[in-house]
């Protein structure tokens, strides 16, 4: 186990660097000089050659991609064009806001989407079969910013029971924290909750058939632990697959959910640094990203030993 | 019988099939005494698996149905129990073991909890408890180290162990009853051996009854005492296992026998070798109700009667009955 862990770790250092690679290339692949480019439409030729001057750009390519990765290894991301702050700096400030947000979403998508699938699966091709799924192809059709206003008009304008928008950070208040991200997870996780349910409910149909699973009722079992833990626990390796997708898709889907619902988390970040083209800025959260995806990746693949004995590493 | 422990009475079962209904078993009777070994013996499809699970009520819930009889035990009519009260029986009085122990038990249980959570469920066992039993249930079945094969994972074990396993859970709570469908046949002859010897063993000590369903006719005349032949779901013939092999009557069973290979058969000194005989023909579709003799078309003593009347399961002697109306009564 701990030789596999050691060696999957390793395995993400290659990974890591074509990024790095792709990421520094982002810039010098644009076509035209990066720092006209940064400069904008309307700068001058002395701001042209400060920035320049600023990025490094005199020097060779390699050189500067050596200096560039130097400072990366020391967990400098660089500095903002536009506010000057270092880049590690602008993402913790945001940080809080999207994990929140995301360990929210995926709460309430596996905590519905699991009951749904196996309900489903243990009553299918009955109405309440089709039904069950009838709601997960709406929730996965209903693109979120339509869920997310549907949901804004009925809690919080017309019942008030919910704020509209906005983010209270954990500092704040457990409560209103989480009151603050009732909504915008609700709309960001039916989407999840679709694609969960509908796993869960294929990989149950395939277990419920298993003859193992005829033996549990020869011995007497209960459904509910016929279902919940000799299908449930069989079925688990492609629900887990699918919720490290899940995650992995969640860091990216929390962008436009950000934007409907006002948080200053790391999707706001990302909008606003492309349309003000600051490089730094996007050079970094990508770097971000791949890394949490890439660790999010292997824990998933170390979790499914703890599900199915027969997956040692 | 009035001290029969199980009686099954007429039962007909049938599953849907595209518009119509495959009538799986179509009148099958049979009473089975308190410790006593009944054999079923037929070919593929002749209803005896079905008749098998339809005692613990293990069809699929959805495409089969008992659509007639009675299948009565302890004063009660299985057919009609609710799921609950069903769950209280089984692996508790009724307990079932498989064909395929290969994929009967399941994988990602150790077989010590396999074991220990039946005995929870039906003995209100604690956890420590329950685990013990298992321990000593495992010790039973002749599984060398038990105590620590309880806590490794079927996967870990062999097909015959796998069978032992399984044996173990379905004696746990004591029985009544135990229905082994084909308990040999995905095993090697040696273990299959093994296997029987342990089953005959367990139920002298135990004093369970045994429903041992086998297309093999040599496993039916060393375990059982007697025995049951089916044909397109309905009994032909039943007889105690000595007078079956002694004197078989119904021109299936005979052809049965027949098609046994025989050790005196073999290789005569010029090298060649008699042709096992067979019964000409095919097992008839059962997509609707038989009417006449299900086995007169391949019969070759069949007459007008055969394939026009159903024969009744008439006794030829005290203890022997047959449905064949060529058989003189």
């Amino acid at each position: 186990m701990a030789a596999y862990l050691l060696r999957r770790l390793l395995a993400v250092i290659p990974v890591m660097v074509v990024v790095a690679i792709t990421v520094f290339m982002l810039l010098r692949l644009a076509p035209g000089d990066p720092a006209a480019i940064i400069a904008g439409d309307e700068a001058r030729p002395e701001d042209i050659i400060r920035i320049r001057a600023m990025l490094g750009l005199n020097e060779s390519i390699v050189v500067q991609f050596g200096l560039w990765v130097g400072r990366l290894l020391q967990g400098d991301l660089g500095t903002s064009i536009f506010s000057n702050l270092p880049v590690t700096t602008l993402i913790a400030q945001r940080l809080e806001p999207t994990v929140m947000l995301t360990i929210t979403t995926l709460t309430i998508a596996v905590v519905t989407a699991i009951p749904l699938g196996v309900l489903a699966a243990w009553q299918a091709r009955t109405i309440i079969d089709r039904i069950v799924m009838l709601i997960a192809v709406l929730g996965f059709a209903l693109p979120v910013f339509v869920f997310g206003y549907v949901l804004i008009w009925i809690f919080a304008i017309d019942l008030q029971w919910l704020p509209v928008q906005g983010y209270k950070p954990l500092k704040d208040g457990f409560w209103s924290c989480l009151e603050s991200l009732v909504l915008p997870s609700t709309a960001l996780g039916l989407t999840y909750m679709a694609l969960i349910a509908r796993i869960t409910r294929a990989s149950m149909l395939e277990v419920l058939d298993q003859d193992y699973i005829r033996t549990a009722r020869a011995k007497g079992l209960s459904t509910r632990r016929t279902l919940l833990l000799h299908a449930l626990k069989n079925a688990a390796v492609p629900i887990l697959t699918v919720i490290g997708i899940a995650i992995a898709l969640l860091i990216s889907g929390v962008v436009i959910t950000e934007s409907v619902f006002n948080i200053p988390g790391l999707g706001r970040l990302t909008v606003d640094a492309i349309l003000k083209r600051d490089y730094p800025i996007i050079q970094g959260l990508i770097i971000v990203f791949a890394g949490v995806k890439v660790l999010v990746n292997l824990s998933i693949d170390v979790s499914y030993a703890a599900f199915d004995p027969r997956i040692r590493y | 019988m009035s001290t029969a422990l199980l009686e099954v009475e007429d039962l007909a079962i049938r599953f849907r099939a595209g518009n119509g209904h495959i009538h799986a078993v179509d009148g099958v009777s049979f009473a089975l005494g308190r410790g006593e070994t009944l054999g079923i013996v037929g070919e593929s499809g002749c209803g005896k698996s079905v008749t098998a699970l339809s005692i613990l009520r293990l069809l699929p819930k959805r495409g089969a149905d008992i659509h007639r009889g009675a299948i009565r035990y302890d004063g009660q009519d299985l057919a009609r129990l609710s799921e609950r009260e069903m769950s209280r029986l089984r692996g508790n009085r009724l307990s079932m073991i498989f064909q395929e122990p290969m994929t009967s038990l399941n994988p990602v249980l150790t077989v010590g909890t396999q074991i220990a959570e039946t005995v929870r469920r039906h003995r209100g066992a604690s956890k420590a408890q329950a685990l013990a039993h298992a321990i000593d249930m495992l010790t039973l079945v002749r599984i060398p180290d038990a105590e620590r094969r309880a806590t490794e994972y079927p996967f870990q074990l062999s097909g015959g162990m796998r069978q032992r396993v399984m044996i173990a859970l379905a004696l746990a709570c004591q029985p009544d009853i135990l229905i082994a469908d084909e308990p040999t046949t995905a095993l090697d002859v040696t273990i299959q051996a093994q296997i029987l010897t342990l089953i005959a063993d367990l139920q002298a000590r135990t004093g369970t009854a045994v429903v041992l369903i086998t297309h093999d006719l040599g496993v039916v005349a060393e375990t059982c005492s007697r025995v049951i032949v089916m044909y397109a779901g309905r009994v032909v013939e039943a007889a105690p296992v000595s007078a079956l092999f002694a004197n078989p009557r119904h021109p299936y069973t005979i052809g049965l026998m027949h098609a046994l290979p025989h050790l005196d058969d073999a290789a005569p000194d010029d090298g060649t070798r008699r042709r096992l005989a067979e019964i000409p023909g095919l097992v008839p579709r059962l997509v609707k109700p038989i009417q006449g003799c299900a086995f007169a078309p391949r019969c070759s003593m069949a007459t007008d009667q055969c394939r026009t009347e159903t024969p009744p399961l008439d006794p030829v002697d005290p203890v022997h009955r047959v449905a064949c109306w060529q058989v003189p009564r």
